[in-house]
C-alpha cells in the first residue's frame, strides 16, 4: 500500500487567449482519478467578476479551497472599495495567495484572464507556488504538454524582453480565437485521457460582458 | 527588532541555525537597515503538520514541478557594471516559459537578477523592492547595494533550511561606486567583481573570464555579457529564450540588449555553428 | 578532478588530458600519460575510472594493431572509433566499463579528424569535445574562439587558455597536464 498523500491530481485542461478587445477562458468539464472519472460535469473556472475569471488545472480539493479564499478577498476588496478587482489586481493577489502557500502548497495550476482597463485582454499564467507572468495566450492542466505547443505555433507574439520593442499582441480575430480553442480542446480529447466530456468556453468583452458556451467533447 | 519574531518553529530547523549566529548575522547588518526590516518580512506561512518538513517539501517539489533553470551574470569594469541574463522557465523537462524577466528593477538604481526557484526569486525580491523604498522614505536617502543585499541575504536567512532555493546578484550604484553582491537562499552574501549564477554559469565563466579585461569599452562590455549568455544558452539545455543586457553607472540602469537567441545565433553564426563535424555513420 | 579535452583544426588535431592519478582524495602521480598512440596517426584520450580506462584503452591499442598486422593496412580513424563504439556499446549491456574516450587521428586524404565517444557509447564527429567538470566551462569558450581554419598556434592557446580557466573556477583542478598532435607528419607531445 503507498504511503498517504495530502495531494490528488484530478486532471483537466484549461485554456485562456487575450486579444485586442476580448478575452476567452476555457476549460474541460472531465474530474478524474487515476483511471476513474468522477464526473463529467465539474467547471474548473471561478467567475470573479465580469473583467476577471480564474481557471485552475490541477487537485480538486485544493481548487475549491482556492476558489473559496479569492472569492472572499474579492468579495472584501468591493466592500472596501467600492469598484470591481481588476484582473491585474486579482493576478497579483493570486500569485500572492499561491506563494502564502510556499510550505504546503495548493496543488492548482492556474490561469487568470479578463479584461485590463483599457479593455484588452490579459492573461497570467502561473506554476503552483506562484510565479506568474503576463502573457497573450497560455495553457495549463494535464493537456499542456500537448496544446501549449500548437497555440505557440498559431498565435506566437514576439518576446516584450526583446529590444527594440516590437509589437506583441495576439493578431487572431475573436471568432478566430474561439475556433482555435475548440480546435486545440477536441485535439487533446483525442491523446489525453484526462480532457474530455465537455469544454466550458467564457468570451470577455467590454460590450457584452462574460457569454458562456458549452462544446460538447468526446465522452469515452 | 526581536530576534525570536523572525523565526519558524520548525523541529527540523533547530540544527541548522542556532540562536547564536542568527544574533551575529543580525548585528553585522548594521544599524540603517535594521530600521527597516522588522514588520515588511513578516509573514505567517502556515506549515503541513509532518514529522520530517525536509522530506514533505522534497516531496512537493517533484510534485508541483515549481520553475527553474538561468543563466545569469554580472560584472564590474571601468565603465560601470553589466549585467546580462536569459529568459527560459523550465519546470523538469517542459520549457515553461521563454519569456520570463529575470532582471528585477529595484529603482533605478539598482537590479537584482533572479535565478533557481522562480516563485521565491520573484516574491522576495518584490519583497526587497518594497523595504528599499521603505528606507528611502525613512532614511530621505537611497539605500546602498550593501544594505540592500544585506536585508535580503537577511530574509534568506531566516528561512534558511525550509527549502527556498535563490541565487541572486544585487548589483548597482552608491555613493560608494558600483557594486555586485552575490546572495543565494543558503544566506550566503559576497562581494566581488564577475559573478554568474544558475544552471549555465559554468559555461558563462568559461566566455566571461576568458574576454574580461577591466579597461573595457562600453561597446565590448555589452558585447561580452550578451556573448556569455549566447554560448551559456547553446549549451545548457534549460537556458535559453532571450538575452537581455542591462548597464549601470553613476546615473542609474539602462537596458542595452534584448535579442532572441536564434537571431543573436544567426547573427554570429550566418553559415552555422560548427560544434560538431560530419554524421559519423 | 579528470579533464579531457580536444580540438580539430585545420590538418591537425589536439587533444589534452590532466595528468594526474587519484586514489581518492590523494594524488598519487603528476606525470600519469592519459593518451594512448594508436599506431602513427591516430591518439586515444581517455578518462574514466582508472582500472576500466587502462584495461579498455589498451585493448583497443592491441586490436588496432593485430589488424594492421593481419590486413597490411591500417585501420582509418573513423573505423578505430566505430570498432570502440561497438565494444563499448557491447560492454554496456554487461558489465558496463566507465571509460569515456577522445579519438583523435590524422588520415591521408581525408585530413584530421576529432571523434567524441563516452561509456554510454554515444559516438560522434567533433570539432571541439572534452569530458570532466573542467569542459563545463571551457566547451563554451571553445565555442567561442573555434573556426574552421584554426592553425596550432591558435589550437595551443585555446588548449593553454583551457588548462587557465581550469585552473582559476574549478575547486577541484588538476595541476599537470598532457598535450598531444596528431597531424600529416605524426604524433608529437607539446608543452605550453
Amino acid at each position: 500500500m503507498s504511503r498517504w498523500s495530502p495531494y490528488d491530481l484530478n486532471g483537466g485542461t484549461c485554456i485562456a487567449i487575450g486579444g485586442e478587445g476580448y478575452c476567452i477562458v476555457a476549460a474541460s468539464t472531465r474530474l478524474s482519478t487515476g483511471f476513474s472519472i468522477l464526473t463529467a460535469d465539474k467547471s474548473m473556472i471561478l467567475e470573479v467578476n465580469d473583467k476577471c475569471l480564474i481557471a485552475s488545472a490541477g487537485f480538486d480539493g485544493d481548487r475549491s479551497q482556492l476558489h473559496k479564499v479569492l472569492t472572499f478577498r474579492s468579495e472584501n476588496y468591493e466592500h472596501f472599495h467600492k469598484k470591481p478587482m481588476s484582473c491585474p489586481a486579482m493576478a497579483q493577489m493570486l500569485g500572492n495567495t499561491l506563494y502564502y502557500k510556499r510550505f504546503f502548497p495548493y496543488y492548482t495550476f492556474n490561469l487568470c484572464a479578463g479584461l485590463d482597463d483599457q479593455g484588452r485582454g490579459c492573461v497570467y499564467t502561473y506554476d503552483a507556488i506562484g510565479s506568474h507572468e503576463r502573457v497573450g495566450y497560455s495553457c495549463q492542466g494535464s493537456g499542456k504538454d500537448l496544446v501549449q505547443p500548437v497555440l505557440d505555433n498559431q498565435l506566437k507574439a514576439p518576446s516584450i524582453l526583446e529590444l527594440p520593442p516590437k509589437v506583441a499582441v495576439t493578431s487572431l480575430s475573436q471568432a478566430e480565437a474561439i475556433e482555435t480553442v475548440k480546435i486545440a480542446f477536441s485535439a487533446a480529447s483525442e491523446r489525453d485521457i484526462y480532457t474530455g466530456d465537455a469544454v466550458e468556453i467564457f468570451i470577455l468583452t467590454p460590450e457584452h460582458g462574460v457569454q458562456k458556451e458549452i462544446l460538447p467533447l468526446r465522452r469515452d | 527588532m526581536a530576534v525570536s519574531s523572525w523565526r519558524m518553529d520548525v523541529p527540523g530547523l533547530d540544527g541548522k541555525c542556532g540562536q547564536a549566529s542568527r544574533a551575529a548575522a543580525d548585528l553585522a547588518l548594521g544599524q540603517d537597515a535594521l530600521l527597516t526590516n522588522a514588520e515588511v518580512t513578516q509573514a505567517n506561512f502556515p506549515l503541513p503538520a509532518v514529522q520530517n518538513l525536509d522530506h514533505f517539501g522534497k516531496k512537493v517539489e517533484d510534485l508541483v514541478k515549481p520553475d527553474h533553470g538561468t543563466t545569469t551574470l554580472g560584472f564590474i569594469f571601468k565603465n560601470g557594471v553589466i549585467i546580462a541574463v536569459d529568459s527560459r522557465a523550465s519546470q523538469g523537462s517542459y520549457v515553461s516559459s521563454q519569456t520570463v524577466k529575470k532582471v528585477i528593477e529595484i529603482n533605478p538604481y539598482l537590479l537584482g537578477t533572479m535565478a533557481g526557484g522562480a516563485a521565491d526569486c520573484a516574491f522576495w525580491q518584490r519583497n526587497l523592492g518594497m523595504q528599499c523604498r521603505m528606507f528611502e522614505l525613512k532614511n530621505k536617502k537611497r539605500i546602498t547595494v550593501c544594505a540592500a543585499s544585506k536585508m535580503l541575504a537577511n530574509t534568506m536567512y531566516s528561512y534558511k533550511g525550509m527549502g527556498l532555493s535563490m541565487g541572486s546578484m544585487v548589483a548597482g550604484w552608491d555613493p560608494s561606486g558600483p557594486a555586485i553582491y552575490y546572495v543565494d537562499s543558503d544566506g550566503q552574501r559576497t562581494k566581488g567583481t564577475i559573478f554568474s549564477v544558475g544552471s549555465g554559469s559554468l559555461y558563462a565563466y568559461g566566455v566571461l573570464d576568458q574576454g574580461y579585461k577591466w579597461d573595457m569599452d562600453i561597446e565590448t562590455a555589452v558585447e561580452l555579457g550578451q556573448r556569455a549568455i549566447y554560448h551559456a544558452q547553446f549549451r545548457d539545455a534549460v537556458s535559453g529564450g532571450t538575452c537581455s543586457v542591462y548597464h549601470i553607472t553613476q546615473s542609474g540602469w539602462v537596458k542595452l540588449r534584448g535579442n532572441n537567441h536564434y537571431d543573436l545565433h544567426y547573427q554570429y553564426y550566418p553559415d552555422g555553428h560548427a560544434t560538431s563535424a560530419n554524421s559519423v555513420i | 578532478m579528470e579533464y579531457v579535452m580536444g580540438i580539430k583544426g585545420k590538418g591537425f588535431a589536439m587533444v589534452c588530458t590532466s595528468a594526474t592519478a587519484v586514489q581518492q582524495i590523494i594524488t598519487m602521480k603528476h606525470d600519469e600519460d592519459k593518451i594512448l598512440p594508436l599506431g602513427t596517426h591516430s591518439l586515444l584520450a581517455t578518462s574514466g575510472e582508472p582500472g576500466d580506462r587502462v584495461q579498455f584503452s589498451e585493448f583497443v591499442a592491441a586490436n588496432v594493431r593485430l589488424y594492421a598486422l593481419r590486413n597490411g593496412s591500417k585501420l582509418s580513424t573513423k573505423a578505430i572509433a566505430n570498432f570502440s563504439r561497438g565494444e563499448l556499446a557491447t560492454a554496456l549491456r554487461k558489465g558496463p566499463k566507465s571509460t569515456n574516450l577522445l579519438v583523435a587521428g590524422y588520415d591521408k586524404g581525408k585530413g584530421a579528424s576529432l571523434y567524441f565517444l563516452d561509456y554510454l557509447a554515444t559516438m560522434h564527429d567533433m570539432n571541439i569535445a572534452g569530458y570532466g567538470y573542467g569542459s563545463w566551462f571551457v566547451l563554451s569558450m571553445y565555442d567561442r574562439m573555434w573556426h574552421p581554419d584554426l592553425t596550432e598556434a591558435e589550437a595551443l592557446e585555446m588548449m593553454r587558455l583551457g588548462i587557465e580557466e581550469v585552473k582559476n573556477r574549478l575547486v577541484v583542478a588538476s595541476p599537470t597536464y598532457t598535450i598531444k598532435i596528431v597531424d600529416e607528419a605524426g604524433i608529437r607531445t607539446v608543452t605550453v
